[in-house]
């Protein structure tokens, strides 16, 4: 019967090691437990011995190759045994072969599960308690040497759904777009007497001031993909809306070309889908432009991140009445803060800022809004 | 002194109600509609219902594993007796005691035990409770021969005795405990000689002549009444059935079951009630089939009824 | 703060509870005038009360129990007395079939508002009739409800509510706790089943222990605090109800725990505590669970044999060093 020398695994986390240089050529005679192979693991070289007596009839793994745990590395056979075909060995041997028990980790529960609670391998950890076993101490002693102090995890959420899909855009949009971020303080008097007259939103209205600014700076409205930028004619405006789930961004479709009052419908409409879970796909889709509000959580200003592959987001802030200059006279008005994030490498600065402009010149004076 | 005539007529009935409701056990047994297994009181109706003549509402009476025909004796409902026998919900014990556990204690029915003898003291403790508290109630506790040879009939009696308790000791010797002839068990013939160990009466009664029950109950309730203690009464009488249901009672000799059964309690007391006139055989049959009647009721009732939820199980264990 | 004794905080409940209730009575061997009871718990309430009330009985105790039940299921109170707890198993029948399934049986009808009280455990150098500890047999029987008191003020206040209690109650005593004394306030009060006492409070280990263990747990923490071992020492002192939330919330917070009791070891009060624990705080165990029990013989007589079986200070500390 002839025995195989396989790699042997070195220590819990090895999985390949290195011949360094065999002791003996094919053919010699090998004694069991007879150092034959020198191997390399992790910066630690070893010897392996022959499992059996006989002969070192094939050296299957050279010096300097590389073969995973278990791998054979030479074949011993009696010397007048033929050698067989390594497959046949295998097969042979595989039924007696023994998988090597694994020396069990006495640890107590409690070390157990503090272990579980920091991610600790408790193989790496010294036991102090009775017969070696690691204790709820040892493993406290370990996280603060060796993790530091590591926070406690309470518990690990797997990223999925619209998590997920968030998480990717964000960095994807981080990653490709160098931000910029300009605001702007709008005087929402005249936009406030227009909401009431017609019983819409402050959004709505926003959405339909960005609209007809969009119109005038195609510029905006775009995407720049590979060395091309490609300019919108369609103003298809997203709101963000957050959810029980995560943030989702159902989209207005030419918005421009909506009155209030029907935008005002619509977005009602997407926003009650979004908040039941009910948004389609052709309702998330073929958005140019977003529009973020955390006015109602009390944020004055901040920079929104794109929403790829759009060129630019529009941050909405609260709404407060502050005491402002009008014609020479303070008044107290109603007075948000509106933050532009937009793609640098599509449009600068000054243009840009025209746009906000535009956009605060609508709200301010909002008689074209009406239309 | 004989009953009235409403006494004897309303003895006859109770006698025929629980003859019926055990054949009708029996019928629903094999069947497969009663779970478990059921002792039949079939041939010792006259203990019961000469017993429980004598007592009011308020009166208690313990029972055995034979216990069908002395909570029927004591008043109790045959559809809530019947519902418990099938385990059904609206049995008296929401189907959690059975055929062996039926106890109805708005009518003083203080329940059955299935361990031989365990009533004993727990009818001389009843008995205590209204020595302590001052009333005239007194409790009949049924046993059988079986429970005399018991420490429970020993220790039980001797303290209702010493303190003069109003309680009834009713064995119900029917020869036999499961398939151990009393002659076997015992070397004395009644069971009632052993009053005289404890300083009581003991009397030997015919079990399967209601009057004769009837007036040694009477005599021993008036006493019990008056605070002169217990009296031991045995019955001597026969189940017509074995021990169980899964008993052919082949250990008994057939000329004896057939001595017996012409000892049949029930024809015995029809005849003379038809005797004294206070009946008719018109009379009597149509009471028999009211009680057909009720009882198909009772069973109408019982199998109709819900089985409890399992979840059920897990309530009552504590007050 | 006045101390009494617990024989004394026991006859005070007693007498409190009779005064209260004229459904009260008490019926055992020897309690009444001429005795007063085999530990004296019950002298002086034969003359107060009468001798129906305290109601010494023949030596029967199956029919003690059995009367108390039939008395019990039609309006009554009693608080029957075995002499000594081994005797329970002459009553057992009564117990574990009558008392403890009545209510059940017969679909929540009756009720069954019945103590037992009974002195368990030995150190009195009386043998193998008359010292074991059968607490756990009486935990076994759905339907029983077991106290353990083992000071003075717990014995008064449980005592109280095991007899104002509509359940069939086991109330287990210890020979050697009658003459301890401890605080009783003399103003009236109850301690309700299913509650803990944090005997001591400490952080390095747990002793759940009972009856007179719970005194040799305290000494045996007191030993251990000079060497800088903190022993927190859990009385459970109701069986069933147990407060499962005192012994595991103790246990979460040292991560060891010995269970101390007097009965023996094999299917013992002590097995119930540790499987408890195991089901419900294995995580927080930094050691195996330890028990310190008697040794599973039956009690034996003389001193040196009876001393060797059952738990003492000494190997309490030894299984809390095994585990620190």
């Amino acid at each position: 019967m002839p025995a195989l020398l396989r790699m042997p695994k070195l220590s819990l986390t090895m999985k390949t090691g290195t011949v360094v240089r065999w002791y003996k050529r094919e053919g010699e005679t090998v004694e069991k437990g007879e150092p034959i192979v020198e191997v390399l693991s992790e910066k630690v070289t070893c010897d392996v011995e022959a499992p059996a007596s006989g002969v070192l009839r094939k050296i299957v793994a050279k010096e300097g190759e590389e073969i995973p745990v278990n791998g054979i590395l030479a074949v011993i056979t009696m010397p007048d045994e033929p050698l067989p075909e390594i497959e046949e060995i295998e097969k042979a041997v595989t039924v007696e072969f023994k998988k090597p028990v694994e020396k069990r980790i006495l640890a107590s529960p409690a070390a157990k599960r503090l272990a579980r609670e920091y991610g600790i391998d408790l193989s790496q950890v010294v036991g102090s308690g009775p017969e070696g076993r690691i204790v709820e101490a040892d493993v406290r002693r370990f996280i603060e040497e060796k993790v530091g102090y590591a926070p406690k995890i309470r518990e690990a959420i797997p990223l999925v759904g619209i998590r997920k899909m968030t998480a990717e855009k964000v960095s994807l949009s981080k990653k490709t777009a160098p931000h910029c971020t300009i605001t702007m303080k709008v005087d929402m008097n005249e936009a406030t007497k227009l909401k009431e007259k017609l019983g819409v939103s402050y959004t709505e209205i926003i959405v339909k001031a960005v609209a007809l600014a969009l119109k005038e700076h195609p510029i905006m409205n775009s995407s720049l993909k590979n060395d091309k930028i490609e300019v919108y004619e369609d103003v298809n405006i997203g709101v963000a809306v957050a959810t029980g789930e995560g943030l989702v961004v159902p989209v207005v479709k030419n918005a421009d070309r909506k009155n209030l009052n029907q935008l005002s419908s619509e977005i009602k409409m997407l926003v009650e889908k979004a908040r039941t879970g009910k948004l389609e796909k052709g309702d998330v889709s073929g958005g140019t432009f977003t529009i973020t509000n955390l006015g109602m959580y009390g944020v004055e200003a901040f920079t929104p991140i794109i929403n790829p592959p759009e060129t630019a987001i529009l941050g909405v802030g609260k709404i407060e009445e502050i005491p402002i200059v009008v014609n020479g006279e303070v008044k107290i008005r109603p007075v948000t803060v509106l933050s532009l994030s937009f793609d640098h490498r599509v449009i600068d600065g000054a243009p840009a800022a025209e746009f906000l402009g535009k956009i605060k010149e609508f709200l301010e004076k909002p008689s074209r809004l009406e239309n | 002194m004989l009953p009235s005539s409403d006494k004897l007529v309303w003895m006859f009935r109770k006698m025929l109600e629980i003859r019926h409701f055990e054949e009708k056990v029996y019928e629903l047994y094999g069947q497969n509609l009663v779970p478990g297994t059921i002792h039949l009181y079939v041939g010792e109706e006259a203990v019961a219902v000469g017993v429980c003549a004598n007592l009011r509402k308020d009166d208690y009476i313990t029972s055995t594993h034979r216990g069908h025909g002395h909570c029927i004796a004591k008043g109790g409902d045959l559809k809530r007796i019947m519902a418990e026998i099938l385990g059904k919900r609206t049995g008296y014990c929401k189907g959690k005691g059975g055929s062996m556990h039926i106890a109805d204690f708005s009518i003083g029915m203080l329940g059955a035990t299935a361990v031989v003898g365990a009533g004993i003291p727990i009818a001389a403790g009843a008995g205590l409770s209204i020595k302590l508290r001052g009333t005239d109630q007194v409790v009949a506790c049924f046993f059988g021969d079986g429970a005399s040879n018991q420490g429970t009939f020993h220790e039980g009696i001797n303290m209702a005795a010493i303190w003069k308790l109003p309680v009834l000791f009713v064995c119900e010797n029917n020869l036999y405990a499961m398939g151990t002839r009393q002659s076997m068990v015992m070397l004395i013939e009644n069971v009632a000689d052993r009053a005289a160990a404890y300083g009581i009466p003991g009397v030997v009664v015919d079990g399967n002549d209601v009057l004769a029950v009837y007036e040694a109950a009477k005599q021993a309730v008036e006493r019990a009444r008056k605070g002169e203690g217990p009296t031991l009464i045995e019955c001597k009488t026969y189940r017509h059935k074995g021990h169980s249901r899964f008993d052919p009672a082949t250990y008994r000799p057939k000329e004896e079951v057939e001595e017996w059964l012409k000892k049949d309690p029930i024809p015995r007391f029809r005849n003379k009630l038809v005797e004294m006139g206070v009946l008719t055989e018109n009379e009597a049959k149509g009471i028999e089939e009211e009680v057909l009647a009720e009882i198909e009721e009772a069973v109408k009732f019982a199998l109709e009824s819900p089985y409890p939820k399992p979840e059920e199980a897990l309530e009552d264990v504590y007050a | 703060m006045r101390e009494i004794s617990y024989r004394d905080a026991l006859r005070e409940a007693l007498r409190e509870e009779m005064i209260r209730d004229p459904t009260v009575f008490l019926i055992g061997e020897d309690i009444g005038r001429y005795w007063g009871g085999a530990f004296k718990v019950t002298k002086g309430l034969a003359e107060e009360f009468g001798d129906e009330r305290v109601r010494d009985t023949p030596i029967s105790e199956n029919a003690i129990i059995g009367v108390a039940v039939g008395a019990a299921i039609t309006g009554m109170r009693p608080v029957a007395e075995i002499m000594f707890g081994d005797l329970t198993a002459l009553a057992m029948d009564q117990i574990a079939n009558q008392a403890a399934k009545i209510r059940y049986m017969f679909g929540g009808q009756a009720k069954v508002p019945l103590v037992i009280r009974t002195p368990f455990g030995g150190g009195v150098n009386i043998a193998a009739h008359h010292s074991q500890s059968l607490e756990a047999w009486f935990m076994h029987v759905p339907g029983l409800q077991v106290v353990v008191a083992s000071t003075p003020y717990d014995a008064k206040g449980l005592l109280k509510t095991a007899i104002r209690n509509d359940n069939p109650v086991v109330f287990c005593e210890h020979k050697l706790l009658y003459p301890l004394t401890g605080h009783v306030p003399e103003e009236e009060y109850t301690i309700p089943f299913g509650v803990a006492d944090v005997k001591r409070e400490g952080t390095d280990v747990t002793v759940v222990a009972t009856l007179y263990m719970v005194h040799k747990a305290l000494a045996a923490a007191e030993t251990l605090a000079k060497e800088g071992i903190s022993v927190e020492v859990v009385d459970p002192r109701t069986l069933v109800p147990l407060d499962k939330e005192t012994i595991t919330e103790s246990v979460r917070k040292t991560g060891r725990v010995v269970i101390v009791t007097e009965d023996c070891k094999t299917a013992g009060v002590s097995a119930e505590l540790a499987a408890l624990i195991a089901e419900e705080a294995l995580d927080y165990l930094d050691a195996p669970i330890k028990r310190v029990t008697t040794f599973d013989v039956p009690i034996p007589f003389s001193p040196p044999l009876e001393n060797f079986v059952i738990p003492d200070e000494k190997r309490i500390i030894k299984a809390i060093k095994e585990i620190i």
